[in-house]
């Protein structure tokens, strides 16, 4: 069903573990394992990133430019895990336009007749 | 870890290259984490890391393949619409369809295995009947090599293959064939490889090579000058015997080995996979076919190729037609003797020969399996209406936020196409093993053929497709319609269930039962045919005793070779724990080569144009009878003298008796060569013996048989070079532990002679039994599994129902009805289900049940018994997979199932 709103719309929603990885980068660069254990922390658990999805979404965040690998930490050939990510700008604006996207929702929700509002 | 792994390797190389070293020490980390935090199970934490990486393999692959999307300088990531799009969208929904499957891991579970089951036993059998049956054999133009033999049904002589006078007569005659070979089995000792070995070896006459149009991987194919009665014997290795025994030493050729004793040369090595007549074969010799053989000498196994354009039915009318005129060439035979002995020719494809004894079976099996899959099918697919009718109000509040039919469709689909597919998978890896087990116990032909190949594994995508369509379909015919305005305004409301939204599972359970009928009643009747083979009197007592086969060199001195083997046996029967020790050239039901022709009864003269008796016969040593437990009815037992004096006795069995002379034996005199009128050669009939079922264990088996002492086998013309000794264990002696101490004690006597075969005799007996085992085996296991499909089908589906009414019992409860009431009711539900199960079933079991009749064993395919013990099973079966939802039934409290209301 989500899907299918979305769909209709010209800029699509974040996947969850992208605006995970997103948020966890938002201050600094960090190297994937500390990407899932921020992320971890953050949700208290309830967010996993299983090692496939989170290089996944790495790979394919690379890809789009939304975030860049740092170069020129450590020995990143050495060890893959030393590599560090950080933010892009248009990794930032996706950012940025989810977090407004998702207060929308909760200004809507908050508004609504569940809440007591109106 | 090493699951993760070996599943990594399906992902692209350039993931794997930049994040799988990552992802692994990630994982390991995770694990740690999981094994220090209690609640956190690691086996659960290591597969949901796996199943999370089996669902990205696809998008990966998507990505390293798809070119990197532009970025606009808005930030914005649009992906270009249109088919990648779409793909995107498959790929979206079945990974919705994973998680929802993930969500419900016990159904997902409980559905692959089902599945794998029932596609890992086709995929498996499937590959056997596709090595065996179905793919033709491995030379070129196969369907054109056949192989002609005779038949004397008259003389009780069934199957005489040919001798060397019918092949000369044929290649002289029969110009609708290209070229006949001839060959035969043996086994011979090997001197000259890394050591001395007992090899199995077939003699070829030169026209094997253009018969099959094979030619050697390296040096030259036998000529007509190796195939010369004098000449310089030269053999053929087969490929893994070069390899294996001589280190694939490429300078081979020209190398002088020994066989027998014998200096002999390699001239060739066959190439890979050359596997005729069987993949035992090392090494192939040159076989000399006298041109100018007698008629009468069957026995010799030929091979031949059609000429082009002649089909193997006109070469069977033409090979018919030419019979009429053996006696031109033979002026001895009398063509009323030909009559008489029903003389006949059959024409057939040597695939057709080589599989003739297995295709039966292998058929009934694939059926058998066949339909282990359907009722996995079934059972999946009731699984499914289940979770689809949990799953109503999630449909319909998707179909009234617009999702159409189409997308509901889709969501089914995709969960049942997955389920199919990983069902398919494990399947082949059950497949693969169940492939080897099977190969491992039974002794199949061109089993060297079998494999899990590309057509196997073609079969395995298509059944779990098929599978995954099919039980995907059911529910959503049901609920991809117009009903879920319906469903969204009382879905949950107090109804009792209408009868109508259980029919499909009904239905399905119904059919489920009814399949597991079918194969209750063939699996009854393979058991009851087994029972048959057992308490079948053999003749023989075979518990106890250990047979061990010795091999002289071929040629050996008669007398110097019955002196050994009687040596050999004394040796053997004065160590602890022998209770005595016989000897015989043929072992019973072990198959190996059997002597047997027509005699003379000296009291009896034939008459002018009368068949002549025929009977089998093989020499034996004292205390044969004993050690086998063979009773002599009548006469006397075979003495050690009987060999060292060379005393023209005889011993025959009940049958010879009782079919030649009159019932009375004793005192009469017979012989097998020479001629009548001659007073020489005729030998004494000295005891009668129990009837034994020397060739197999049918009644045509039973044959009239004669026993000779050791040394006068020369006029029987018996080979003399190999015989058994048959080592009867002392009472509570455990006959394999007598194995080393008799190996040696005969090697003392002479470490050079081979020991070939040791066996139990109760080994040699269920190898006899082997292929009706091996039937019932894998129909019993397939009956068992389907059996069980159908009780956990049916408990599912009574425990569902009683869910579903627990509302209407606990008013039904409130208004009077005991418990006794309420688990009737619930039982006469189920009993309807199976009752219609039942009569379906045996419906169907009567048509299908016909096919087997090759394989039973005195057994009819319409057995009263098993049609009456069947049903009865199966009810008993689903009485038990009611019983437990019925008993919930009856304890429903009338007060909480009311206040649920």
């Amino acid at each position: 069903m989500v899907d299918k709103a979305r769909g209709s719309r010209a800029k699509p929603t974040l996947k969850e573990a992208w605006f995970h990885i997103l948020l966890a980068l938002a201050d600094d660069a960090q190297h994937g394992y500390a990407i899932r254990a921020s992320v971890q922390d953050r949700t208290d658990g309830a967010v996993k990133l299983y090692p496939a999805t989170l290089y996944g979404s790495i790979r394919a965040m690379t890809d789009l430019g939304l975030i860049e690998p740092l170069e020129g930490t450590d020995d990143p050939d050495d060890d893959q895990r030393r590599r560090y990510y950080r933010l892009t700008q248009s990794g930032r604006e996706a950012l940025r336009a989810e977090v407004t996207r998702l207060q929308g929702l909760l200004d809507h929700a908050r508004a609504s007749a569940a809440f007591g509002g109106a | 870890m090493a699951l993760y792994a070996f599943l990594s390797r399906a992902l692209p190389r350039s993931y794997r290259e930049a994040y799988l070293a990552a992802s692994l020490t990630d994982l390991e980390d995770m694990l740690r984490e999981a094994d220090r935090f209690q609640g956190q199970s690691v086996v659960g934490t290591a597969l949901r890391a796996c199943f999370d990486l089996i669902w990205r393999i696809p998008g990966e692959w998507w990505a390293s393949y798809r070119p990197v999307a532009a970025l606009d300088g808005h930030g914005s990531y649009d992906r270009s619409p249109g088919r990648g799009e779409r793909v995107m969208n498959v790929i979206r929904e079945l990974r919705q369809a994973m998680r929802a499957l993930l969500k419900r891991p016990g159904f997902s579970i409980v559905a692959v295995l089902t599945l794998a089951l029932g596609i890992g036993a086709n995929v498996a059998i499937f590959s056997i009947v596709n090595g065996i049956l179905l793919r033709p054999l491995a030379y070129e133009d196969s369907d054109r090599i056949v192989e002609y033999r005779h038949h004397a049904p008259g003389l009780n002589l069934p199957d005489l293959m040919n001798s060397e006078g019918v092949i000369a007569f044929y290649s002289e005659h029969a110009d609708f064939y290209e070229a006949t070979a001839v060959y035969d089995r043996g086994s011979g000792n090997l001197a000259g490889g890394d050591e001395a070995a007992r090899v199995q070896t077939a003699g070829a006459s030169p026209e094997l090579f253009s018969v099959l149009r094979v030619q050697p991987f390296m040096g030259r194919p036998f000529n007509e000058e190796d195939a010369g009665p004098e000449s310089a014997r030269v053999a053929i290795l087969s490929f893994n015997t070069w390899k294996a025994r001589f280190g694939s030493d490429p300078t081979i050729l020209g190398r002088m080995l020994e066989l027998d004793g014998e200096a002999i040369e390699v001239i060739g090595v066959m190439p890979s996979g050359f596997a005729f007549p069987d993949a035992e074969v090392e090494l192939y010799t040159a076989l000399y076919v006298n041109p100018d053989g007698p008629f009468g000498s069957f026995g010799m196994q030929t091979v031949s190729r059609l000429a082009s354009g002649v089909s193997v039915e006109s070469a069977q009318t033409r090979s018919t037609e030419l019979l009429t005129r053996i006696p031109e060439s033979f002026p001895d035979l009398q063509s009323s003797f030909l009559e008489a002995a029903a003389f006949a020719v059959s024409v057939e494809t040597l695939r057709d020969r080589l599989v003739v004894d297995i295709e039966a079976t292998l058929w009934i099996i694939l059926g058998t399996v066949a339909f282990v899959l359907l009722i996995a099918c079934a059972n999946v697919a009731n699984l499914f209406l289940v979770r689809a009718e949990s799953r109503q109000k999630e449909m319909a509040v998707r179909a009234a936020m617009g999702a159409g039919r189409r997308s509901v469709a889709a969501s089914f689909l995709s969960e049942s196409l997955l389920l199919g597919v990983a069902g398919g998978m494990v399947g082949i890896v059950l497949a693969s093993g169940g492939v080897r087990l099977l190969l491992s116990v039974g002794d199949l032909p061109r089993s060297s053929e079998v494999s899990v190949d590309t057509s196997s594994l073609l079969l395995a995508a298509l059944l779990s497709v098929v599978a995954g369509l099919a039980f995907g379909a059911i529910p959503m015919t049901r609920y991809a319609g117009s009903r879920f305005a319906g469903i969204l305004r009382d879905g949950s409301r107090g109804n009792t269930g209408g009868r109508e939204r259980h029919r499909a599972r009904n239905l399905l359970v119904a059919a489920q039962l009814a399949l597991g009928l079918v194969l209750l009643v063939g699996s009854g009747l393979m058991l009851r045919s087994f029972a048959h083979l057992r308490a079948l009197d053999l003749g023989i007592e075979p518990d106890g005793v250990l047979t061990m086969g010795l091999n002289l060199n071929q040629g050996a001195d008669p007398e110097a070779a019955a002196r050994y083997f009687q040596d050999a046996a004394d040796r053997v029967a004065a160590l602890p724990g022998v209770a005595m020790v016989g000897i015989t050239t043929n072992l019973p039901l072990a198959s190996g080569g059997s002597n047997g022709g027509s005699f003379y009864i000296q009291s009896k003269p034939r008459a002018e144009d009368a068949l002549p008796p025929v009977a089998m016969f093989r020499a034996v040593g004292p205390s044969y009878f004993a050690s086998l437990g063979i009773p002599v009815l009548d006469g006397r037992d075979v003495e050690r003298r009987d060999w060292e004096e060379a005393r023209p006795v005889v011993w025959v069995n009940k049958e010879f008796e009782t079919t030649y002379l009159d019932g009375d034996a004793i005192g009469e005199h017979i012989k097998w060569s020479g001629a009548d009128g001659d007073e020489d050669g005729w030998a004494e009939v000295v005891g009668v013996v129990g009837d034994v079922r020397e060739f197999g264990l049918k009644d045509e088996d039973l044959r009239p048989n004669a026993y000779l002492p050791l040394r006068v086998t020369e006029a029987a013309n018996i080979e003399i070079e190999s015989a058994f000794l048959t080592i009867k264990a002392a009472s509570g002696v455990e006959p394999t532990s007598l194995l080393a101490g008799a190996r040696a004690a005969v090697r003392e006597l002479d470490a050079q002679v081979p020991i070939t075969a040791t066996r139990t005799m109760e080994e040699i007996v269920a190898e006899a039994m082997e292929s009706t085992s091996i039937t019932m085996t894998i129909l019993g296991v397939a009956t068992a599994m389907a059996l069980f499909l159908g009780a956990i089908g049916l408990a599912g589906v009574i425990s569902y129902v009683v869910g579903q009414r627990t509302r209407e019992i606990g008013v039904r409860v409130a208004l009077g009805a005991r418990s006794t009431d309420v688990s009737g009711m619930v039982m006469r539900q189920s009993m309807v289900v199976t009752g219609a199960g039942a009569v379906l079933g045996l419906v169907g079991a009567l048509g299908l049940t016909r096919l087997m009749e090759a394989v039973l064993f005195e057994v009819s395919a319409t057995d009263p018994a098993t049609f009456v013990i069947a049903p009865v099973v199966l009810v008993s079966v689903s009485l038990l997979a009611t019983w437990l939802p019925a008993r919930r039934a009856a304890r429903v409290n009338p007060m909480e199932a009311l206040r649920a209301e």
